[in-house]
Protein backbone atom coordinates (compact mmCIF):
# COMPACT_ATOMS: atom_id res chain seq x y z
CA UNK A 1 0.00 0.00 0.00
CA UNK A 2 2.28 2.49 0.84
CA UNK A 3 4.90 1.75 -2.33
CA UNK A 4 2.03 2.44 -4.53
CA UNK A 5 0.78 5.62 -2.46
CA UNK A 6 4.92 6.89 -2.75
CA UNK A 7 4.44 5.66 -6.67
CA UNK A 8 1.35 7.49 -7.11
CA UNK A 9 2.98 10.75 -5.26
CA UNK A 10 6.57 10.50 -6.80
CA UNK A 11 8.15 10.13 -3.12
CA UNK A 12 11.57 8.12 -2.41
CA UNK A 13 11.07 5.08 -1.22
CA UNK A 14 12.76 6.27 1.73
CA UNK A 15 10.70 8.42 3.16
CA UNK A 16 7.84 6.32 2.72
CA UNK A 17 6.55 6.00 6.14
CA UNK A 18 6.87 9.65 5.96
CA UNK A 19 4.58 10.04 2.93
CA UNK A 20 1.15 8.24 3.66
CA UNK A 21 1.62 9.79 7.13
CA UNK A 22 1.35 12.91 5.78
CA UNK A 23 -1.18 12.22 3.95
CA UNK A 24 -3.12 10.53 6.53
CA UNK A 25 -3.95 7.28 5.53
CA UNK A 26 -2.30 3.56 5.41
CA UNK A 27 -2.02 0.25 6.78
CA UNK A 28 -2.17 -0.25 10.23
CA UNK A 29 1.22 -0.55 10.50
CA UNK A 30 1.91 2.92 9.70
CA UNK A 31 -0.28 3.65 12.63
CA UNK A 32 2.71 4.24 14.76
CA UNK A 33 4.41 6.56 12.77
CA UNK A 34 1.13 8.58 12.53
CA UNK A 35 0.69 8.77 15.76
CA UNK A 36 4.87 9.55 16.59
CA UNK A 37 4.82 12.45 13.77
CA UNK A 38 2.24 14.45 13.60
CA UNK A 39 0.80 13.71 16.74
CA UNK A 40 -2.97 11.95 18.03
CA UNK A 41 -5.12 12.18 14.86
CA UNK A 42 -8.34 13.32 15.27
CA UNK A 43 -11.17 13.00 12.66
CA UNK A 44 -14.04 15.46 13.19
CA UNK A 45 -16.54 12.90 14.04
CA UNK A 46 -14.67 11.05 15.97
CA UNK A 47 -14.53 13.69 18.76
CA UNK A 48 -18.15 13.20 19.28
CA UNK A 49 -19.30 9.59 21.15
CA UNK A 50 -22.21 9.37 19.44
CA UNK A 51 -22.80 6.11 21.05
CA UNK A 52 -22.99 2.08 19.86
CA UNK A 53 -26.30 1.25 18.09
CA UNK A 54 -25.35 3.86 15.34
CA UNK A 55 -21.50 2.97 14.83
CA UNK A 56 -20.55 -0.47 14.64
CA UNK A 57 -17.78 -1.02 16.40
CA UNK A 58 -15.28 -2.65 13.36
CA UNK A 59 -15.69 1.18 11.78
CA UNK A 60 -15.37 2.89 14.84
CA UNK A 61 -11.33 2.20 14.77
CA UNK A 62 -10.53 2.68 10.80
CA UNK A 63 -8.43 5.47 10.04
CA UNK A 64 -10.76 6.40 7.15
CA UNK A 65 -13.19 8.73 7.42
CA UNK A 66 -15.21 7.33 4.71
CA UNK A 67 -15.50 3.70 6.81
CA UNK A 68 -17.20 5.91 9.60
CA UNK A 69 -21.13 4.97 9.36
CA UNK A 70 -23.18 6.54 7.54
CA UNK A 71 -25.96 8.85 9.05
CA UNK A 72 -29.17 7.34 9.29
CA UNK A 73 -31.26 7.97 5.82
CA UNK A 74 -34.12 10.12 5.67
CA UNK A 75 -37.03 9.16 3.97
CA UNK A 76 -38.08 12.04 3.06
CA UNK A 77 -35.14 14.80 1.25
CA UNK A 78 -35.23 17.86 -0.61
CA UNK A 79 -35.30 15.45 -3.98
CA UNK A 80 -38.63 13.91 -3.60
CA UNK A 81 -41.70 15.68 -4.99
CA UNK A 82 -43.34 17.16 -2.02
CA UNK A 83 -46.44 17.98 -4.12
CA UNK A 84 -47.18 14.51 -4.67
CA UNK A 85 -46.16 13.27 -1.29
CA UNK A 86 -48.31 15.53 0.28
CA UNK A 87 -51.35 15.45 -2.10
CA UNK A 88 -51.10 18.37 -3.22
CA UNK A 89 -52.07 18.15 -7.21
CA UNK A 90 -55.03 19.36 -7.05
CA UNK A 91 -54.46 22.55 -5.52
CA UNK A 92 -51.31 23.09 -7.86
CA UNK A 93 -53.39 22.47 -10.92
CA UNK A 94 -55.80 25.21 -9.36
CA UNK A 95 -53.60 27.81 -8.30
CA UNK A 96 -50.69 27.45 -11.14
CA UNK A 97 -52.07 25.86 -14.43
CA UNK A 98 -54.97 28.59 -14.63
CA UNK A 99 -54.43 32.59 -14.48
CA UNK A 100 -55.21 33.81 -10.82
CA UNK A 101 -56.30 37.38 -11.01
CA UNK A 102 -54.18 40.28 -9.45
CA UNK A 103 -56.70 41.82 -7.29
CA UNK A 104 -58.24 41.16 -4.13
CA UNK A 105 -61.60 42.17 -5.35
CA UNK A 106 -61.27 39.30 -7.69
CA UNK A 107 -61.20 37.29 -4.60
CA UNK A 108 -63.39 39.13 -2.63
CA UNK A 109 -66.17 40.26 -5.62
CA UNK A 110 -68.66 40.63 -3.06
CA UNK A 111 -67.03 42.85 -0.72
CA UNK A 112 -67.81 46.70 -0.96
CA UNK A 113 -65.56 49.48 -0.68
CA UNK A 114 -62.26 50.22 -2.56
CA UNK A 115 -60.41 47.35 -1.23
CA UNK A 116 -57.31 46.73 -3.65
CA UNK A 117 -56.25 50.18 -2.79
CA UNK A 118 -53.61 49.69 -0.64
CA UNK A 119 -54.47 49.35 3.09
CA UNK A 120 -51.62 52.18 4.20
CA UNK A 121 -53.27 54.87 2.35
CA UNK A 122 -56.25 54.80 4.92
CA UNK A 123 -54.81 53.36 7.94
CA UNK A 124 -56.43 49.92 7.82
CA UNK A 125 -53.86 47.62 7.13
CA UNK A 126 -53.88 44.05 9.05
CA UNK A 127 -50.57 44.40 9.56
CA UNK A 128 -51.26 47.17 12.15
CA UNK A 129 -53.48 45.22 13.77
CA UNK A 130 -50.99 42.59 14.48
CA UNK A 131 -48.12 44.82 15.69
CA UNK A 132 -50.78 47.38 17.75
CA UNK A 133 -53.72 45.06 18.77
CA UNK A 134 -56.53 47.88 19.80
CA UNK A 135 -57.40 48.01 23.51
CA UNK A 136 -60.63 47.23 24.32
CA UNK A 137 -62.11 45.00 26.69
CA UNK A 138 -62.95 41.47 26.75
CA UNK A 139 -66.09 40.86 26.00
CA UNK A 140 -69.03 42.86 24.26
CA UNK A 141 -72.12 44.27 25.46
CA UNK A 142 -74.99 45.88 23.26
CA UNK A 143 -75.49 49.51 23.82
CA UNK A 144 -77.79 51.03 26.34
CA UNK A 145 -80.38 53.75 25.88
CA UNK A 146 -78.19 56.48 27.38
CA UNK A 147 -75.26 54.77 24.89
CA UNK A 148 -77.49 55.33 22.06
CA UNK A 149 -77.95 58.78 22.35
CA UNK A 150 -74.30 59.62 21.06
CA UNK A 151 -75.50 58.35 17.74
CA UNK A 152 -77.93 60.76 17.26
CA UNK A 153 -77.33 62.54 13.72
CA UNK A 154 -77.94 65.40 11.96
CA UNK A 155 -80.49 64.92 9.05
CA UNK A 156 -78.82 65.31 5.12
CA UNK A 157 -76.61 63.88 2.91
CA UNK A 158 -72.96 63.13 3.81
CA UNK A 159 -70.15 65.70 3.65
CA UNK A 160 -68.38 65.52 0.27
CA UNK A 161 -64.90 64.21 1.59
CA UNK A 162 -67.11 61.36 3.40
CA UNK A 163 -68.93 60.43 0.41
CA UNK A 164 -66.40 58.46 -1.55
CA UNK A 165 -65.94 56.03 1.52
CA UNK A 166 -68.41 53.39 0.10
CA UNK A 167 -68.16 53.79 -3.91
CA UNK A 168 -67.14 50.68 -5.22
CA UNK A 169 -65.01 50.15 -8.28
CA UNK A 170 -66.37 49.59 -11.44
CA UNK A 171 -66.41 46.06 -12.49
CA UNK A 172 -65.37 46.11 -16.26
CA UNK A 173 -67.34 42.73 -17.49
CA UNK A 174 -70.36 41.68 -16.27
CA UNK A 175 -70.82 38.73 -18.25
CA UNK A 176 -73.38 37.35 -15.94
CA UNK A 177 -76.65 39.74 -14.82
CA UNK A 178 -77.07 39.40 -10.96
CA UNK A 179 -80.25 39.00 -10.59
CA UNK A 180 -80.09 40.03 -6.99
CA UNK A 181 -80.17 43.54 -6.82
CA UNK A 182 -79.27 45.25 -3.42
CA UNK A 183 -81.80 47.55 -2.05
CA UNK A 184 -81.29 51.50 -1.33
CA UNK A 185 -77.47 51.37 -3.00
CA UNK A 186 -75.96 55.21 -2.59
CA UNK A 187 -75.07 55.00 -5.97
CA UNK A 188 -77.57 55.03 -9.14
CA UNK A 189 -77.52 52.25 -11.17
CA UNK A 190 -76.67 53.85 -13.77
CA UNK A 191 -74.22 57.06 -13.57
CA UNK A 192 -73.40 59.42 -16.28
CA UNK A 193 -69.59 57.37 -16.37
CA UNK A 194 -71.69 54.23 -16.81
CA UNK A 195 -74.16 55.37 -19.70
CA UNK A 196 -71.18 56.97 -21.38
CA UNK A 197 -69.38 53.83 -20.81
CA UNK A 198 -72.34 51.51 -22.42
CA UNK A 199 -72.34 54.33 -25.28
CA UNK A 200 -68.84 53.61 -26.00
CA UNK A 201 -69.47 49.67 -25.88
CA UNK A 202 -71.91 50.28 -28.47
CA UNK A 203 -70.24 52.10 -30.82
CA UNK A 204 -67.36 49.68 -30.39
CA UNK A 205 -69.36 47.40 -31.06
CA UNK A 206 -70.72 48.90 -34.14
CA UNK A 207 -67.59 50.05 -35.44
CA UNK A 208 -65.90 46.25 -36.14
CA UNK A 209 -69.89 45.52 -38.24
CA UNK A 210 -69.68 48.59 -40.19
CA UNK A 211 -65.36 48.03 -41.18
CA UNK A 212 -66.80 44.49 -42.30
CA UNK A 213 -69.45 46.02 -44.22
CA UNK A 214 -67.03 48.56 -45.63
CA UNK A 215 -64.41 45.84 -46.54
CA UNK A 216 -67.38 43.87 -48.41
CA UNK A 217 -68.16 47.21 -50.40
CA UNK A 218 -64.36 47.09 -51.49
CA UNK A 219 -64.25 43.68 -52.33
CA UNK A 220 -67.03 43.81 -54.01
CA UNK A 221 -65.74 47.15 -55.85
CA UNK A 222 -62.53 45.15 -56.83
CA UNK A 223 -65.09 42.33 -58.34
CA UNK A 224 -66.37 44.54 -60.50
CA UNK A 225 -64.06 46.84 -61.54
CA UNK A 226 -62.35 43.95 -64.05
CA UNK A 227 -66.12 43.75 -65.17
CA UNK A 228 -66.17 46.63 -67.03
CA UNK A 229 -67.96 46.67 -70.24
CA UNK A 230 -65.73 45.06 -72.73
CA UNK A 231 -63.68 43.28 -70.56
CA UNK A 232 -64.42 39.66 -69.39
CA UNK A 233 -63.78 38.05 -65.56
CA UNK A 234 -61.40 35.53 -67.22
CA UNK A 235 -58.83 37.98 -67.91
CA UNK A 236 -58.08 39.67 -64.98
CA UNK A 237 -54.30 40.45 -65.69
CA UNK A 238 -55.22 42.02 -69.23
CA UNK A 239 -55.85 45.60 -67.02
CA UNK A 240 -52.38 45.23 -65.80
CA UNK A 241 -50.72 44.58 -68.94
CA UNK A 242 -52.51 48.44 -70.05
CA UNK B 1 -63.47 21.30 9.35
CA UNK B 2 -65.71 23.31 6.07
CA UNK B 3 -68.37 23.68 8.04
CA UNK B 4 -66.25 25.84 10.98
CA UNK B 5 -65.28 27.57 7.80
CA UNK B 6 -68.47 28.18 6.25
CA UNK B 7 -70.13 29.35 9.52
CA UNK B 8 -67.01 32.09 10.33
CA UNK B 9 -67.91 32.86 6.53
CA UNK B 10 -71.54 33.17 6.89
CA UNK B 11 -70.96 35.48 10.12
CA UNK B 12 -68.88 38.02 8.05
CA UNK B 13 -70.44 38.11 5.20
CA UNK B 14 -73.82 38.84 7.68
CA UNK B 15 -71.74 41.67 8.99
CA UNK B 16 -70.58 43.09 6.27
CA UNK B 17 -73.55 43.14 5.06
CA UNK B 18 -75.36 45.05 8.20
CA UNK B 19 -72.16 47.42 8.16
CA UNK B 20 -72.78 48.34 4.12
CA UNK B 21 -76.92 48.70 4.93
CA UNK B 22 -75.69 51.07 8.36
CA UNK B 23 -73.26 52.85 5.54
CA UNK B 24 -76.57 53.48 3.32
CA UNK B 25 -78.52 54.54 6.44
CA UNK B 26 -76.27 57.55 7.35
CA UNK B 27 -75.19 58.45 3.71
CA UNK B 28 -78.17 60.45 3.48
CA UNK B 29 -79.78 60.68 7.16
CA UNK B 30 -83.22 61.01 8.19
CA UNK B 31 -85.00 61.54 11.39
CA UNK B 32 -87.18 58.40 10.90
CA UNK B 33 -83.90 56.56 10.45
CA UNK B 34 -83.08 56.78 13.90
CA UNK B 35 -84.80 53.52 15.53
CA UNK B 36 -82.92 51.11 12.53
CA UNK B 37 -79.72 52.87 12.73
CA UNK B 38 -79.55 51.88 16.62
CA UNK B 39 -80.99 48.83 15.48
CA UNK B 40 -78.34 47.99 13.06
CA UNK B 41 -75.78 49.17 15.63
CA UNK B 42 -76.84 46.51 17.80
CA UNK B 43 -76.93 43.78 15.24
CA UNK B 44 -72.96 44.85 14.48
CA UNK B 45 -72.23 44.40 18.06
CA UNK B 46 -74.40 40.67 18.19
CA UNK B 47 -72.33 39.77 14.89
CA UNK B 48 -69.03 40.62 16.79
CA UNK B 49 -70.14 38.40 19.53
CA UNK B 50 -70.98 35.91 16.98
CA UNK B 51 -67.75 36.21 15.81
CA UNK B 52 -66.26 35.80 19.00
CA UNK B 53 -67.64 32.21 19.09
CA UNK B 54 -66.42 31.01 16.00
CA UNK B 55 -63.01 31.73 17.62
CA UNK B 56 -62.89 28.76 19.37
CA UNK B 57 -63.72 26.34 16.75
CA UNK B 58 -61.08 27.95 14.68
CA UNK B 59 -57.80 28.38 17.50
CA UNK B 60 -55.61 25.56 15.75
CA UNK B 61 -55.84 27.41 12.42
CA UNK B 62 -52.29 28.94 11.57
CA UNK B 63 -52.22 31.65 9.18
CA UNK B 64 -49.24 32.78 7.65
CA UNK B 65 -47.86 36.77 8.11
CA UNK B 66 -46.90 37.12 4.38
CA UNK B 67 -50.68 36.37 3.56
CA UNK B 68 -51.21 39.87 5.31
CA UNK B 69 -49.12 41.62 3.43
CA UNK B 70 -50.40 40.70 0.02
CA UNK B 71 -53.82 41.54 1.58
CA UNK B 72 -52.37 44.85 2.87
CA UNK B 73 -51.07 45.60 -1.05
CA UNK B 74 -54.49 44.92 -2.50
CA UNK B 75 -53.34 41.98 -3.73
CA UNK B 76 -55.16 38.66 -4.05
CA UNK B 77 -53.94 36.12 -1.26
CA UNK B 78 -54.05 33.03 -3.49
CA UNK B 79 -51.02 34.28 -5.35
CA UNK B 80 -49.26 33.66 -2.00
CA UNK B 81 -50.47 29.86 -2.49
CA UNK B 82 -49.13 30.07 -6.01
CA UNK B 83 -45.85 31.27 -5.20
CA UNK B 84 -45.58 28.83 -2.84
CA UNK B 85 -46.02 25.96 -4.88
CA UNK B 86 -44.28 27.53 -7.58
CA UNK B 87 -41.07 28.35 -5.34
CA UNK B 88 -41.41 24.31 -3.62
CA UNK B 89 -40.83 22.80 -7.30
CA UNK B 90 -38.24 25.06 -7.88
CA UNK B 91 -36.26 24.30 -5.11
CA UNK B 92 -37.10 20.33 -5.34
CA UNK B 93 -36.15 20.71 -8.51
CA UNK B 94 -32.83 22.19 -7.63
CA UNK B 95 -31.87 19.69 -4.70
CA UNK B 96 -32.82 16.82 -6.91
CA UNK B 97 -30.49 17.93 -9.20
CA UNK B 98 -27.87 18.19 -6.66
CA UNK B 99 -28.73 15.20 -5.45
CA UNK B 100 -28.50 13.14 -8.86
CA UNK B 101 -25.20 14.94 -9.67
CA UNK B 102 -23.57 13.89 -6.21
CA UNK B 103 -24.74 10.20 -6.12
CA UNK B 104 -22.86 10.10 -9.86
CA UNK B 105 -20.28 11.59 -8.47
CA UNK B 106 -20.40 8.95 -5.67
CA UNK B 107 -20.18 5.84 -8.09
CA UNK B 108 -17.55 7.63 -10.61
CA UNK B 109 -15.38 8.26 -7.10
CA UNK B 110 -16.27 5.06 -5.91
CA UNK B 111 -14.87 2.98 -9.12
CA UNK B 112 -11.50 5.27 -9.17
CA UNK B 113 -10.59 4.97 -5.47
CA UNK B 114 -11.58 0.72 -6.27
CA UNK B 115 -8.92 1.48 -8.84
CA UNK B 116 -6.33 2.99 -6.44
CA UNK B 117 -7.08 1.78 -3.11
CA UNK B 118 -8.80 -2.35 -4.05
CA UNK B 119 -8.40 -2.91 -0.26
CA UNK B 120 -9.65 -0.07 1.72
CA UNK B 121 -12.25 -0.24 -1.00
CA UNK B 122 -12.84 -3.55 -0.36
CA UNK B 123 -13.46 -2.81 3.52
CA UNK B 124 -15.07 0.05 2.41
CA UNK B 125 -17.83 -1.98 0.57
CA UNK B 126 -18.19 -4.93 3.43
CA UNK B 127 -19.05 -1.96 5.95
CA UNK B 128 -21.77 -0.03 3.74
CA UNK B 129 -22.39 -2.66 1.20
CA UNK B 130 -22.16 -2.51 -2.64
CA UNK B 131 -23.25 0.27 -4.39
CA UNK B 132 -25.69 0.33 -7.46
CA UNK B 133 -24.22 0.22 -10.22
CA UNK B 134 -24.44 4.28 -11.83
Amino acid sequence: MTEMLSSLYGQPDSQGPAGPSALGCGSGKSRVTLSQNMGPMRFPHQMVDEGGPIRKPAAMNEPFYMLQELPMENELTGDTNLITHYNLEHAYNKFCGKKVKEKLSNFLPELPGMIDSPSIQDNSSMRSLIEKPPVCNNSFSPLSGAMLTGFRLHTGPLPEQYRLMHIQPQKKKNKHKHKHHRPQDPLPPETPSDSDHKKKKKKKDDDPDRKKKKKDKKKKKNRRSPDQPGMTGAQPSSSSLR
Amino acid sequence: MAEKFDNLEEHLEKFVENIRQLGIIVSDFQPSSQTGLNQKLNYMISGLQDIEKCRQQLHDINVPLEVFEYIDQGRNPQLYTKECLERALAKNEQVKGKNDTLTKFKSLLISELGKVFPEEMAKYKAIHGDDPPS
